[in-house]
């Protein structure tokens, strides 16, 4: 159990660094909307970079499977 | 004219034969004035079309918005100006704009897009929370002025937000409750681990020295919370102390304290209970519950913050030598001359130099028709200039205005609204005499049966597990579900009070225009005198109103063909020619002046009746009325069925006001009421003991609301109204208020269940706690436990349906084929 007198400090020291990335996410503002991200992520399908990716995608599979090109 | 077809823009009534229309997602859809039609153009052209696709909600109309002019706008290019609300980054600029007309989440979607893809623009980002719109961008590729014009476009209306000291320090502090908050529950996390192997309950077989290491780790990581996050129950519970007050505050100082102090001498003197898990979770249970609640708080005020100005931003000066330059309001000074364009809101007292039109005061008044005002009237800052163009020499400017007046009026009421009880507090009360009156009886038993020793460690156990940690989570978390519940119905709280205050009201009083009626005119009737098409004349109506910014005007909706050579009569009518014959509209004795027949009779009917007429004698009738809200039967029904007493109380005439009230079924109705009438009938009711529930929208409903026992202002209402009431109707539906009434009793149900459980265990455990048989593992367990139920219970508060969305969500604009 001696291990404890190295994983107690241990403890503490993440607990403090959990701390200090709580502060700097609060004072940076990640707390500050917590709706609108919740609702963005649902018009992204629209988003025309994405419709142009997928297009791409399927267009990329459509080539492979044309063996006349 | 009954079931018109709604505008698939913003779901108003589509005028019969209106030939505005925009194909959207492959279908033609109808628009209700140029207005809609030309944002919908501009969304579908930016390739944004999927909005109406996404969206939950009808857009704002953009013909109701705010105006802004051009020369308005470019005001805020100015570099003096902008340095008021924006930064400096380079040659990047950062400012935040208040956004308006934002109806629901597809709305920020379509304005961060169409903004991304205007040149110039870096970065934006919409706080759908308070629409709040934090935008950068290049001032080398673009100005402010065209982007605010872009948003304007697609049915925007947005100005750059100065922030207010008030909504910054909550802001400011709801950070600091954060972070209190996240420290606790990391370092409650911690502690629990360390104390736990100290329990006898897990059976660790801890050696001294190691038990002593655990203890100082413990006690070093439960200081900070007791420093930092519990230090407002410090502040609080001695405020109170001070007051010669016993609230909650004082009992969770006293566990928080006492098992902290017990805590630190047990760690001294190497043996003993700590309870640090149990302060630690303690601390962590109520700042969340605190939180929540403050961050409900935060959310109102921040939505409700200025969104619509009374008064406008500019003025257009006129100089000596007659030219006219745009400057600021501040920079604006008495005895100046300025030009007040029709559409304008009048940006200080004064007195008319020249011009003639006519002025809307409702929002003052209370009167829905504008009045004629002439060279030589005084008209009044905040009042919209409605009909033609005004000089006038300014005569009282900020604080002396009668906009101020009423300002103080609202101050004088806030200080005499009478406070209602609060539950928990009363409790707490009782709770604490009774904890530490156990606390001496059963310290000296066992001190007599026992020793000191004994004693103080049975009566430190007590005190810990009769903490009131769920007594003190029993209101709050009813409370802030009910309010997110109530959010969802659309009745945003701004008070903690309303909840609690509802079930306790006796009397509603409600101000007609704007609150019972839409507070505008609408086209009800069209009566044609025989041989004329109502098509026809109500095209020929809409091209010369097209004229016209009177509200009357727009009531017609706009034509996309204009009369010629139109003039204006303010106070009369319009004078035109339309497909090459003279036309008159406006009053009767205005319009058959044309023709020079006698006037004809007036149908019967209510409202403001108009006449159409050509040369040869009078062509139609138009009924203009403030229609009724279309729930307006329905909360008054529901209020005479909760056995309420409803007045109607307005600053409209006498006669219109009854005859609102007669529809209604209202039985008292109070008109030309002033805002001193109308406060002073409110505090005459509330000394007379009853408590009083207002529900209104203008300024001069103010005061009122800041009286009354509970106020709630429409959704639409002005900024000031809003912000001092303690509710606010969103969308303006009326049958939300009927919603939180049967809430608000369910609330209470809720918050006494709580109590009465939170009682019942500190009841329980009490008999167990003086024996000596609770450990410190137990005593977490049961604060949890007996926490956790309290919390789930007020959950139950989240599973209410909100039948007013669902009946709006099917009553959406869908094309009527």
């Amino acid at each position: 159990m001696t291990v404890l007198y190295i994983l107690v400090p241990i403890a503490i020291a993440l607990v403090i660094t959990a701390i200090w990335i709580f502060n700097w996410a609060v004072n940076n503002g990640q707390y500050d909307d917590l709706d609108s991200p919740a609702h963005s992520i649902l018009f992204d399908d629209d988003d025309p970079a994405h419709l142009a990716a997928q297009k791409r995608e399927g267009d990329a599979e459509r080539d492979d499977s044309d063996q006349d090109r | 004219m009954s079931h018109p077809t709604p505008c698939y823009h913003c779901g108003e009534p589509v005028p019969t034969g209106a030939p505005w229309h925009v194909t959207i997602l492959g279908e033609q859809r109808h628009m209700c004035c140029p207005g809609c039609q030309a944002v919908a153009q501009a969304i579908c052209s930016a390739g944004l079309e999927s909005y109406y696709r996404h969206r939950t909600e009808t857009s704002a109309n953009p013909e109701a918005m705010p105006r802004a002019l051009q020369d308005e706008l470019e005001l805020y290019d100015r570099e003096d100006v902008q340095q008021r609300f924006a930064q400096r980054d380079g040659e990047e600029h950062q400012a935040i704009l208040l956004v308006e007309g934002i109806s629901c989440a597809a709305c920020g979607w379509l304005i961060e897009r169409h903004l991304r893809a205007q040149p110039g623009v870096t970065d934006v980002a919409l706080n759908m929370g308070n629409q709040r719109l934090s935008l950068r961008w290049k001032d080398n590729q673009t100005r402010l002025s065209g982007l605010l014009k872009s948003l304007r476009k697609i049915g925007y209306a947005a100005h750059p937000y100065e922030p207010d000291k008030a909504s910054e320090q909550i802001a400011a502090e709801n950070r600091r409750y954060l972070r209190r908050l996240g420290l606790a529950g990391l370092l409650f996390m911690q502690v629990m681990m360390a104390t736990m192997a100290l329990s006898e309950e897990f059976n660790q077989d801890v050696t001294e020295r190691m038990a002593d290491l655990l203890r100082w780790a413990s006690l070093l990581m439960t200081t900070p919370v007791v420093f930092y996050s519990c230090a407002p129950f410090f502040q609080g519970a001695w405020r109170d102390l001070r007051n010669r007050r016993l609230s909650m505050d004082v009992s969770v100082s006293l566990a928080i304290g006492g098992a902290y102090l017990a805590g630190i001498y047990a760690t001294l003197i190497g043996s003993g209970e700590v309870y640090f898990d149990s302060v630690t979770m303690f601390a962590l249970f109520l700042l969340a519950g605190r939180y929540l609640e403050r961050r409900a708080r935060q959310r109102t005020v921040e939505s409700t913050a200025k969104l619509v100005n009374l008064l406008p931003p500019s003025a257009l000066r006129v100089e000596a030598d007659g030219s006219t330059q745009r400057i600021m309001l501040e920079e604006l000074r008495c005895g100046d001359v300025v030009e007040v364009k029709p559409g304008e809101s009048i940006p200080a007292d004064g007195t008319i130099i020249s011009g003639q039109s006519s002025v809307d005061e409702s929002a003052l008044s209370g009167e829905y028709l504008p009045i004629a005002k002439a060279a030589g009237d005084q008209v009044t800052a905040g009042t919209l200039n409605v009909e033609g163009p005004l000089r006038l020499r300014i005569d009282a400017l900020g604080e002396q205005t009668r906009l101020s007046a009423i300002v103080r009026l609202l101050e004088r009421a806030q200080s005499d609204k009478p406070r209602l009880g609060r539950l928990a507090d009363d409790v707490a009360q009782y709770f604490l005499l009774t904890v530490l009156l156990a606390a001496v009886v059963v310290g000296g038993a066992w001190w007599w049966a026992a020793d000191l020793h004994t004693a103080f460690w049975i009566v430190l156990a007590m005190l810990v597990a009769t903490c009131p940690c769920a007594l003190s989570l029993a209101t709050p978390t009813a409370l802030t579900t009910a309010t997110g519940s109530l959010h969802k119905l659309g009745l945003l709280i701004t008070r903690g009070h309303v909840l609690e205050g509802l079930p306790q009201i006796q009397t509603v009083i409600l101000d007609k225009t704007g609150t019972l009626t839409e507070g505008r005119m609408t086209l009800e009737q069209i009566l044609p005198f025989p041989g004329v098409d109502a098509d026809q004349a109500l095209r020929w109506a809409q091209m010369l109103e097209s004229h016209s910014e009177h509200p009357i005007a727009r009531a017609f909706g706009r034509s996309s063909e204009q009369a010629e050579r139109c003039s204006n009569e303010p106070g009369q009518g319009l004078d035109g020619r339309c497909d090459g014959q003279p036309l008159r509209i406006g009053k009767p004795a205005f319009a058959m002046a044309l023709t020079g027949l006698p006037e004809p009779e007036r149908p019967a009917g209510d409202g403001q009746w108009l006449l159409l007429a050509g040369a040869d004698g009078p062509l139609c009738w138009f009924a203009l009325n403030d229609r009724l809200r279309s729930d307006a039967h329905e909360l008054i029904d529901g209020l005479k069925a909760r056995g309420l007493e409803i007045v109607l109380l307005s600053g409209d005439h006498q006669r219109v006001v009854d005859r609102v009230a007669r529809e209604l079924g209202i039985d008292q109705a109070i008109g030309n009421a002033t805002p001193d009438d109308k406060l002073a009938f409110v505090q005459a009711r509330q000394s007379a003991g009853e408590k009083v529930l207002m529900l209104g929208d203008g300024v001069n409903d103010v005061p009122v609301l800041a009286s009354a026992d509970i106020s709630i202002a429409m959704g639409n209402a002005s900024d000031l109204a809003k912000t001092n009431a303690d509710a606010v109707l969103l969308g303006s539906h009326l049958s939300a208020l009927l919603q939180a009434m049967a809430i608000a009793r369910k609330t209470r149900a809720i918050m006494i269940e709580n109590l009465g459980w939170a009682t019942l265990y500190n009841l329980a455990v009490l008999p167990l706690a003086a024996f000596g048989f609770v450990t410190p593992a137990l005593a977490a367990l049961g604060m949890s436990l007996s926490s956790l139920l309290v919390v789930l219970n007020a959950l139950r508060l989240t599973r209410i349906r909100p039948p007013v969305a669902a009946q709006h969500h099917s009553a959406q604009p869908e094309p009527s084929a």
